[in-house]
C-alpha cells in the first residue's frame, strides 16, 4: 500500500496501517525534530505526532504529501512543546516563502531554520529585528525606514546590510 | 526466596486438597505436574492469595499474606492467570488488560502503557480494540496471560495457560515464560508433560494433594528409566512416579 | 546523539490510542477514592450501567403512572426492591466473570463489593425520591421509605454474600420485603405503611447493620469461606 491508501487506512481505524507509516517514517522525523527540540524531547514529540496523525487523518487528503503532511503534525507538536516548556523558538515565523522549494517537508525546515536565524539577530522588537521587519518583511521604503526608526539613510543602509551578512551566516551554519 | 512454604495445608470441610507441601522458590520457571485433583489448582490459589492455608507458613516475595497491609504489596507484584479465567464480553482486549492494570494500582498514566506492551508482548497488538465476545478460545487465553504479566510480577502463577493455543503460540508462550523466569519465579500448573520439558527448570509432581517428585526433568527423566507406560521419556518419568504413589 | 527508541515510542502511541479517555464520573470517582482501580471498577458495576438503570428508571415511571391512577404511592415499595435486586447483583461470583482473578488484586475484592454496594443504593435512593417528587402521596413527599430500603439492602447484601449467588441474594431478599409488606397489609390495612412505621424504624436500621457486621466478617480474610466469601 501506498503513504496515502495508508493513511485512508488509518481514517478508517486501522492501526496496522498506522504502524506501517510509523515503520516507514517515525527514522526521518526523528531525525529532522532532533533540530527543533532538545534531543531528550524528540521521543515525546515524535509520540505526539502518530497520536495527531491518528487523530487528524480524516483530514487528509491524498496528494501523494503523506509525508509532508506527518512533517506539518510534526512541527506543530514540537511547537506546543516548545511553548509548554517555556522556550520562544518557533514562534515568530517571518512570512517569507523560501523560494523555489517545492518539497514541502524542506520548506517547513527553511522556514524554522529562517525563524532560527532571526532570532540570533536579538528579540522581536530590538533595533535590527525593526529593521529586518520594516526594510524586508513590509517592504518600505529606506526613508520612511529610516523617519520610523529615527536614524538617517545611510544607517539604514549599513545596517541592512550588516544584518543580511548576519543572516547568511546563521542560515549558511546550518546548511539552508 | 519468592516462594518459602511450609507445611502447607488446606482443606474443604473433611476433605483434604493440599497436604503438609513444603515448597521453595527463587527466579526461573517451576512446573507444577499432576493429575486432576492432585491439588495443583488449589495450591496455586494459596500462592496467589486467593484463599488463606488451614495450616502451615507461607512466605511470597518475602513477606506474610496473611498480614493485610503485605498482601496488598505482594498483590502488587503478583500475577495470576486462573484455569477458567472469564472475561467482559463487552470490554475491548486493551481495556481488559488496562482494567486489571488499574486494579493492581499501576498508577492510570503508567497503566495505559503497560497495558499496551503487555497486549504487543502476546501479540495481540492488532486486536487491541477488538471486543473480547469476538474473540477465539486461544486468543482470551493470551489475554488472560497479558493481564498476568501487565505489572511485571515478581511472582508469575498460571493455572493451564496452555489451553487453546496451538502449537506455534505454545513456543511463543515458552519463549516468554523463559524471559520472564530470568528474573522473576514463574509456576507453571499443566497437565501437559511436553510444556515442563521445554520450558521448565525445576518440576514438581503432585498427587493425592503431596508432592511425591520434586526436581529438574531431566531427574524425571531418569525416574522412567525402563518404565514402560509413556511415549516420551519425560513422559515415562511421569507415569512412573504417579505409579509408586499410588502404591 | 542517542537515536530515539522507537519501541517505546510506539508503546506511547498504541498507549493513548487503543485507551479511551475515562468518563467524567470516573475521574470524580478517581479522585474522591484516591484509587483509579476502585474508581473503574465502580463505574463497571453491572447494576449501574446505563441499561440497569433504564431498567430501574422505567419500572419507577409505570410505578408513578400507576400511583396517580390509584391515588396512592407505590413508589415506597418499588424503590427498596429496585435497590435489593441492583445490591445483588452488583459483585460477586454470579455477577463477575473473572471473579477469581479479581481476589488476587491489590485493589481487594472486599473493598470492590463494599463500594458497589453503597453505589447503587446510592443510586438508587436518588431514582427512589425523583420518583417520590412525581408520584402523589396522602401527606406531601415521603422519603420514610429509604429506611426499609437500607434493610432491604443489606440483607440482599448479605446473602448474597452467603450464596455466592445474586439470584439467591435477590430473591431471599425481595421475599423479606415481601412479608414485610404483607405483613403491614395485615396488620393496617395499607400496604405502603410497611415503608413508613415510626416503631419500626429502629429495628430496621439494627438489621441492616446486622447484615453488614455479617458481610464485614465473612470477607474479613480473603477466600476464608468455600462458597461465596470474598
Amino acid at each position: 500500500m501506498d503513504d496515502d491508501e495508508l493513511v485512508a487506512a488509518v481514517a478508517g481505524g486501522d492501526d496496522a496501517a498506522l504502524r506501517e507509516l510509523f515503520d516507514r517514517h517515525a527514522r526521518w522525523l526523528e531525525a529532522r525534530l532532533g533540530r527543533l527540540v532538545p534531543a531528550d524531547a524528540v521521543e515525546d514529540v515524535l509520540q505526539e505526532t502518530f497520536v495527531g496523525a491518528w487523530q487528524g487523518s480524516r483530514r487528509y487528503r491524498p496528494q501523494g504529501r503523506a509525508g509532508g503532511w506527518l512533517w506539518g503534525i510534526a512541527v506543530r507538536q514540537a511547537a506546543l512543546w516548545l511553548r509548554r516548556n517555556g522556550r520562544s523558538g518557533v514562534r515568530a515565523w517571518p512570512a517569507v516563502e523560501p523560494p523555489g522549494d517545492d518539497n514541502p517537508e524542506d520548506a517547513a525546515l527553511a522556514q524554522v531554520e529562517l525563524a532560527r536565524a532571526l532570532a540570533q539577530l536579538g528579540p522581536a522588537g530590538s533595533p535590527r529585528r525593526e529593521l529586518w521587519r520594516l526594510l524586508f518583511v513590509e517592504d518600505r521604503p529606506e526613508a520612511e525606514v529610516a523617519l520610523r526608526l529615527g536614524i538617517s539613510r545611510g544607517t539604514v543602509k549599513s545596517r541592512a546590510s550588516r544584518v543580511r551578512q548576519a543572516l547568511r551566516a546563521a542560515l549558511g551554519r546550518d546548511g539552508a | 526466596m519468592n516462594i518459602e512454604v511450609q507445611g502447607l495445608t488446606r482443606g474443604f470441610g473433611r476433605a483434604t486438597a493440599v497436604r503438609d507441601v513444603e515448597l521453595s522458590a527463587d527466579a526461573g520457571v517451576f512446573g507444577l505436574l499432576g493429575p486432576n485433583g492432585a491439588g495443583k489448582t488449589t495450591l496455586l490459589r494459596m500462592l496467589a492469595t486467593v484463599i488463606p492455608p488451614s495450616s502451615g507458613s507461607v512466605r511470597l516475595l518475602g513477606r506474610d499474606p496473611a498480614a493485610h497491609r503485605e498482601r496488598r504489596e505482594i498483590r502488587r507484584r503478583l500475577g495470576y492467570l486462573p484455569q477458567q479465567l472469564g472475561y467482559y464480553p463487552n470490554f475491548t482486549v486493551f481495556e481488559f488488560v488496562e482494567y486489571f492494570a488499574l486494579l493492581k494500582e499501576i498508577p492510570p498514566a503508567r497503566a495505559a502503557r503497560a497495558a499496551a506492551s503487555a497486549v504487543d508482548r502476546v501479540q495481540l497488538g492488532d486486536r487491541a480494540r477488538a471486543k473480547l465476545r469476538t474473540l477465539s478460545g486461544g486468543m482470551l487465553r493470551r489475554v488472560g496471560i497479558a493481564q498476568a504479566i501487565v505489572n511485571d510480577p515478581g511472582l508469575l502463577l498460571l493455572d493451564e495457560p496452555t489451553a487453546g493455543l496451538d502449537p506455534e503460540q505454545r513456543m511463543g508462550f515458552r519463549a516468554l515464560l523463559r524471559e520472564i523466569g530470568g528474573s522473576a519465579t514463574v509456576v507453571v500448573s499443566t497437565h501437559l508433560v511436553e510444556d515442563v520439558g521445554a520450558a521448565c527448570d525445576r518440576v514438581a509432581l503432585m498427587y493425592d494433594g503431596r508432592i511425591v517428585f520434586h526436581g529438574s526433568p531431566a531427574e524425571l527423566t531418569d525416574r522412567g528409566l525402563g518404565h514402560a507406560v509413556g511415549d516420551a521419556p519425560l513422559e515415562r518419568g511421569y507415569a512412573a512416579v504417579l505409579a509408586q504413589a499410588r502404591l | 546523539m542517542m537515536a530515539a527508541d522507537l519501541d517505546r515510542v510506539w508503546e506511547g502511541v498504541t498507549a493513548r490510542i487503543w485507551a479511551s479517555q475515562p468518563a467524567a464520573v470516573e475521574r470524580v470517582a478517581r479522585r474522591l477514592l484516591r484509587s483509579p482501580g476502585l474508581a473503574r471498577a465502580l463505574v463497571t458495576t453491572p447494576s449501574l450501567l446505563g441499561s440497569w438503570l433504564l431498567a430501574s428508571a422505567a419500572v419507577l415511571a409505570v410505578g408513578v403512572l400507576v400511583s396517580r391512577e390509584l391515588g396512592t404511592t407505590l413508589v415506597p415499595l418499588l424503590a427498596p426492591a429496585l435497590a435489593g435486586a441492583g445490591i445483588a447483583y452488583s459483585y460477586g461470583p454470579g455477577t463477575d466473570p473473572a471473579y477469581e482473578l479479581t481476589r488476587s488484586v491489590p485493589v481487594s475484592a472486599r473493598t470492590v463489593l463494599l463500594a458497589r454496594a453503597l453505589a447503587v443504593f446510592a443510586v438508587n435512593a436518588a431514582l427512589g425520591v425523583a420518583a417520590s417528587l412525581a408520584a402523589p402521596a396522602a401527606g406531601g413527599v415521603t422519603v420514610a421509605w429509604l429506611v426499609p430500603m437500607t434493610a432491604v439492602a443489606a440483607l440482599c447484601l448479605a446473602a448474597a454474600t452467603l450464596t455466592g449467588s445474586p439470584a439467591a441474594g435477590a430473591a431471599i431478599g425481595l421475599a423479606g420485603w415481601a412479608i414485610a409488606v404483607l405483613a403491614a397489609q395485615v396488620a393496617t390495612g395499607g400496604a405502603e405503611r410497611a415503608a413508613s412505621v415510626p416503631a419500626l424504624i429502629l429495628p430496621d436500621l439494627l438489621f441492616a447493620a446486622a447484615c453488614v457486621a455479617v458481610v464485614l466478617h465473612v470477607t474479613r480474610i480473603p477466600g476464608d469461606r468455600v462458597r461465596g466469601g470474598i
